[in-house]
C-alpha cells in the first residue's frame, strides 16, 4: 500500500507497505479479507456456514454485516439472548446502559 | 400497535448487526470535542440509522435535534435553523444536530444548501451526525470531504431471520418456514418493511402474490386498505403503500366517488380526503416535507371495516365515463364539420353553438342533416336537454 486505508470487509487499518487488494469505487480490503468468503459466527466465532446456508444463493456476502450466526447456535434455545451476549463480550464499549 | 415501534431497539445492545460500526460510532462520541468531524452514516433505508443517532444521543446525555433535507434546502435555512443552535448551546443545554436524508439535497433546489451546510460541518461546534442512504452523488463527495464516514451494511438474512423470531417469539406466535424465507429475502435487508410484512402476516392479511407490501401496487394496496380485518391490518398496509402522495390521495378520492356507499359515510370520506388534500397542500406550498409523515395518519381515518369501497381509477362512474368515451368522440366530429361552416373554432363551437343548435333542432327551426349515427346522437343529446 502506497498510503493508509480501512479495510471494506473488517473496517480495520491497513497500513503503508501492507498487501492490501484496492478497486476503483470500491476501496481497500486485506489480502487475507479478499480470500475469505465466508461470514464469522457472532456467537462461536467460527465460520458461519455460509456454503451450507439456506440463503447462500441470496446473500451477497461482499456487501452484508460481516458477523452472523451459524445454524448450530441459531438452532439453540435463546439464540437472540445468546447473540446479544456475545455482542457484549466482542464489543463492550456497546453496553453502554449498563455501566 | 405496530411492532416495528414495539420493538424499536431502546438501547445500543438491542440493534442487530453492524457491530463495527457501532463501535465507531460510540468511540466518535467518546472523544468528540469541539473540532471533532461530523459524522456521516451511510446504508440502506431501514437498517437504523435514524434509530443509532437517536440511541446514541440518549446514551451520552445530548437533546437530539432533528432535521432532514428539506430543512437544509437552501442557505436561508440553514442559517435559520442551524446557526441559533449552534451559537446558544448552554441556552439550549446540550445539542446534537442529526440530518437525515442529506443526499435528498441535490439539483438546483438546494439553493446553496450544500455549500452552507459544508460551512457548518468544517467548525462543528457541537456534535453533528448526518444520514444518507447513498453517499456517491457529487454533492455527497463534497460532503464527504468534511465528515468522518461510517457504513452500515445489509443484514445478512439469516440475522433476519433471528431478529424476527425472537419477534415472532414474543408474541406468541408463528410463521411457516416458507412465509419466513419470503419476508425475508422480500426484504432486502430492511428491518423495518420485514417487521411490518410479518405483522401484516400474523393479522391474517396474506398479500395477494408473493409480493411483499412494499410492491404492492395502488389497486392491490387500496383494496387490502379496504378488505383490512383490523385498522392495525389498514395502517400496515396504508404505510407500506410508497407511492406518489398525491397519486395515493387521488386514488382513494376516486375510489370513494365511484363507490356505492351512503350519503353519511361519503360525507365522512370526503371530509377525510380533503383534509389529506389541505395537507398536501401545505407541504407544497411551503416544500415542508416533514409533514408527510402526518398524511398517512390522516388517511387512515378513511378505513372501515367491511366497507364496500375497492379502487377505481376513474372518478366518474362507468355510464358516465362510457357517454364520455363514445358520445364525447361523435359529438367532437359533428363539432369539427359544423364548426368549420360557421367559422369558429371547434371548442367554441361545442361550448356556445351546440346548445342553441340542438334546441332549434329540437323545435324544427333549423333543418339540418346528419347520417343516421349522428342523428342519433344529436336525438339522445336533445333528449337530456328535456
Amino acid at each position: 500500500m502506497k498510503f493508509d486505508g480501512t479495510c471494506i470487509i473488517c473496517n480495520e487499518k491497513i497500513t503503508v507497505n501492507e498487501i492490501g487488494l484496492w478497486a476503483k469505487g470500491l476501496g481497500v480490503k486485506h489480502e487475507k479479507c479478499a480470500e475469505s468468503n465466508e461470514l464469522k459466527c457472532m456467537i462461536c466465532n467460527n465460520s458461519a456456514g455460509c456454503s451450507e446456508c439456506e440463503f447462500h444463493d441470496d446473500c451477497d456476502r461482499s456487501i452484508v454485516s460481516q458477523l452472523c450466526i451459524c445454524k448450530n447456535c441459531e438452532s439453540n434455545n435463546e439464540p437472540f439472548e445468546l447473540y446479544q451476549k456475545s455482542v457484549i463480550n466482542k464489543f463492550a464499549l456497546l453496553n453502554i446502559n449498563s455501566k | 400497535m405496530m411492532w416495528s415501534e414495539k420493538y424499536r431497539p431502546q438501547k445500543m445492545i438491542d440493534l442487530i448487526g453492524n457491530e463495527e460500526a457501532r463501535k465507531l460510532l460510540v468511540e466518535w462520541f467518546q472523544k468528540w470535542k469541539k473540532g471533532t468531524k461530523p459524522l456521516l452514516l451511510v446504508g440502506p433505508p431501514g437498517i437504523g440509522k435514524t434509530t443509532l443517532a437517536n440511541i446514541s444521543a440518549r446514551d451520552f446525555g445530548y437533546d437530539m435535534i432533528s432535521l432532514n433535507a428539506s430543512d437544509v434546502r437552501n442557505k436561508k435555512n440553514i442559517q435559520e435553523i442551524l446557526e441559533p443552535v449552534l451559537g446558544n448551546q448552554t441556552v439550549l443545554g446540550q445539542p446534537m444536530i442529526f440530518i437525515d436524508e442529506v443526499d435528498g439535497i441535490h439539483g438546483r433546489s438546494d439553493y446553496g444548501g450544500v455549500e452552507a451546510l459544508i460551512n457548518i460541518l468544517k467548525e462543528a461546534t457541537i456534535p453533528i451526525i448526518l444520514a444518507a442512504n447513498y453517499d456517491k452523488s457529487d454533492k455527497m463527495k463534497k460532503i464527504k470531504k468534511t465528515v468522518k464516514l461510517i457504513e452500515l451494511r445489509p443484514l445478512p438474512p439469516r440475522l433476519l431471520r433471528l431478529h424476527l423470531n425472537m419477534i415472532l417469539k414474543k408474541e406468541g406466535t408463528k410463521i411457516t418456514p416458507g412465509n419466513l424465507i419470503k419476508l425475508i429475502l422480500n426484504a432486502n435487508g430492511d428491518i423495518r418493511s420485514m417487521i411490518n410484512s410479518a405483522q401484516a402476516l400474523v393479522t391474517g392479511f396474506e398479500p395477494p402474490t408473493e409480493k411483499s407490501f412494499e410492491s404492492l401496487d395502488i389497486e392491490e394496496g387500496i383494496n387490502a386498505f379496504y378488505k383490512a380485518q383490523s385498522i392495525d391490518e389498514a395502517r400496515v398496509i396504508l404505510y407500506s403503500m410508497h407511492i406518489d402522495p398525491r397519486e395515493k390521495i387521488n386514488a382513494f378520492y376516486s375510489s370513494i366517488i365511484s363507490s356505492n356507499i351512503s350519503n353519511s359515510e361519503l360525507d365522512n370520506s370526503l371530509q377525510i380526503i380533503s383534509e389529506a388534500d389541505i395537507l398536501f397542500g401545505r407541504i407544497m406550498k411551503t416544500q415542508d416535507w416533514r409533514l408527510l409523515r402526518y398524511l398517512d395518519a390522516i388517511l387512515l381515518n378513511l378505513y372501515k371495516k367491511n366497507s364496500t369501497i375497492r379502487y377505481s381509477q376513474y372518478n366518474l362512474s362507468w355510464p358516465v365515463l362510457n357517454r364520455i368515451r363514445w358520445d364525447g368522440a361523435k359529438i367532437k366530429s359533428i363539432s369539427n364539420t359544423l364548426s368549420k361552416k360557421f367559422h369558429i373554432s371547434t371548442s367554441t363551437f361545442a361550448t356556445y353553438y351546440f346548445p342553441f343548435i340542438l334546441f332549434c333542432k329540437k323545435n324544427n327551426s333549423l333543418d339540418l342533416q346528419f347520417d343516421e349515427i349522428n342523428d342519433e346522437i344529436i336525438q339522445k343529446e336533445i333528449d337530456l336537454l328535456v
